[in-house]
């Protein structure tokens, strides 16, 4: 991948894809192959990019698509084991932010189903409705009614470990 | 007051710590060594079921009263490991410290020459095998005689016209030694598909990674 590439088009957007990276990993190696596998795969598919849509909302798709197949072939494989009924895989000590809320708040996150991860990162993104519908393709009326419901989830899990 | 997510997400991410993106240097390097580890564990592994199928061969053989047919495959086969083990040993000595496309240029230098020697001894490999297999059972004791020249008496006893060169029937040399230009002509092909059909998802991993690397170049 070429220095310029990755400096004028990946760079500006890295924020959030180490956002949403970080929302299907629990620690710093994990976090580390994702990244670099969504840059690479934004590098390897930028001929594809058809300005249908907006630059940003096709790397987030990217993104998103990378890390819900990476974390399919961990799960395949045993390594990583996380879903609605099961408790969420412990996270590495090293792997923390210095905002103990913000790890408070990831760690309810990777609570959550795949999807509902990425419904509420793009949310917290204050990305629109209708673009996260776009990026996770489906109807932006059923984003409203499941944000609100993951923020329901998240308060329950939150509850009163934060202030 | 307790805070909100959205507040939460916001001031944590205000610190400056929180959004570091790591380096993309190394995956290209892992990917490579990853790709001809795996790619040598098959090898290997591929070697030693040749020996094990080898000696196994050579004991049912001597059990069945066709000998002569595993001690040939067993002589075949294990030249075959032996060259190939030497080739295994060079492949060895590909420096790892090099960069990826390096390192995966001379991986692929080493599969052009070792396809390349495999596929000249594939043009004698199968016609030995399948010399082996007419003489093993030629030679097998069949009540006291050998089966091929009873074989060969009850053909003569049906046509009593055939000629015969050193007692074979000269339409049985005809159809053996075509046969085995057949499979000399053929086995280099036979050797790239039984290649593909045990390595192909390597060497696709391989050509797909090499493509990208060269396109990085550029």
């Amino acid at each position: 991948m070429s220095n310029d590439f990755y400096k004028t088009s990946i760079l500006p957007f890295s924020g959030i894809i180490i956002k949403l990276c970080r929302g299907y990993t629990n620690s710093q190696e994990d976090f580390e192959d994702y990244y670099q596998e969504v840059c690479l795969q934004i590098w390897r598919s930028k001929d594809n990019f058809r300005e249908e849509s907006q630059w940003s909302t096709w790397i987030y798709r990217i993104s998103l698509n990378v890390c819900l197949t990476l974390l399919k072939k961990k799960k395949k494989k045993g390594q990583h084991f996380v879903s609605d009924s099961l408790p969420a895989e412990e996270t590495e000590d090293n792997y923390a932010f210095s905002d103990e809320s913000l790890n408070l708040l990831y760690d309810a996150i990777r609570k959550l189903s795949e999807i509902d991860r990425a419904i509420i990162m793009l949310y917290l993104e204050e990305k629109p409705y209708k673009e996260i519908a776009e990026i996770i393709g489906t109807n932006p009326n059923n984003i409203g009614v499941r944000v609100k419901r993951i923020k329901i989830r998240l308060k329950n899990i939150l509850d009163g470990k934060i202030n | 007051m307790e805070k909100s997510i959205e507040n939460i997400w916001k001031e944590g991410f205000l610190k400056n710590d929180a959004l570091v993106a790591p380096k993309i240097n190394d995956l290209y390097n892992q990917k490579s060594i990853h790709i001809i580890d795996k790619f040598k564990r098959m090898f290997r592994i591929n070697l030693i079921a040749i020996v094990a199928f080898a000696f196994v061969f050579l004991i049912v053989t001597f059990f069945i009263g066709i000998p002569i047919m595993g001690i040939m495959f067993f002589v075949t086969l294990m030249a075959l490991v032996i060259i190939n083990k030497k080739l295994l040993n060079g492949l060895e000595e590909i420096d790892k410290g090099s960069n990826s496309y390096q390192y995966l240029k001379e991986f692929n230098n080493w599969i052009k020459m070792q396809v390349a020697i495999n596929k000249r001894m594939s043009t004698f490999l199968y016609p030995i095998m399948f010399m082996s297999f007419i003489l093993g059972f030629w030679f097998k004791d069949s009540e006291g005689s050998l089966l091929g020249k009873r074989l060969v008496d009850h053909i003569v006893l049906n046509f009593p016209d055939l000629y015969l060169i050193f007692g074979i029937p000269l339409i049985g040399i005809v159809i053996v030694v075509l046969i085995l230009s057949l499979l000399a002509y053929f086995g280099g092909r036979i050797y790239k598909w039984d290649l593909n059909l045990v390595y192909g998802r390597v060497f696709k991993k391989l050509n797909e990674i090499l493509a990208d690397l060269e396109s990085l170049r550029t």
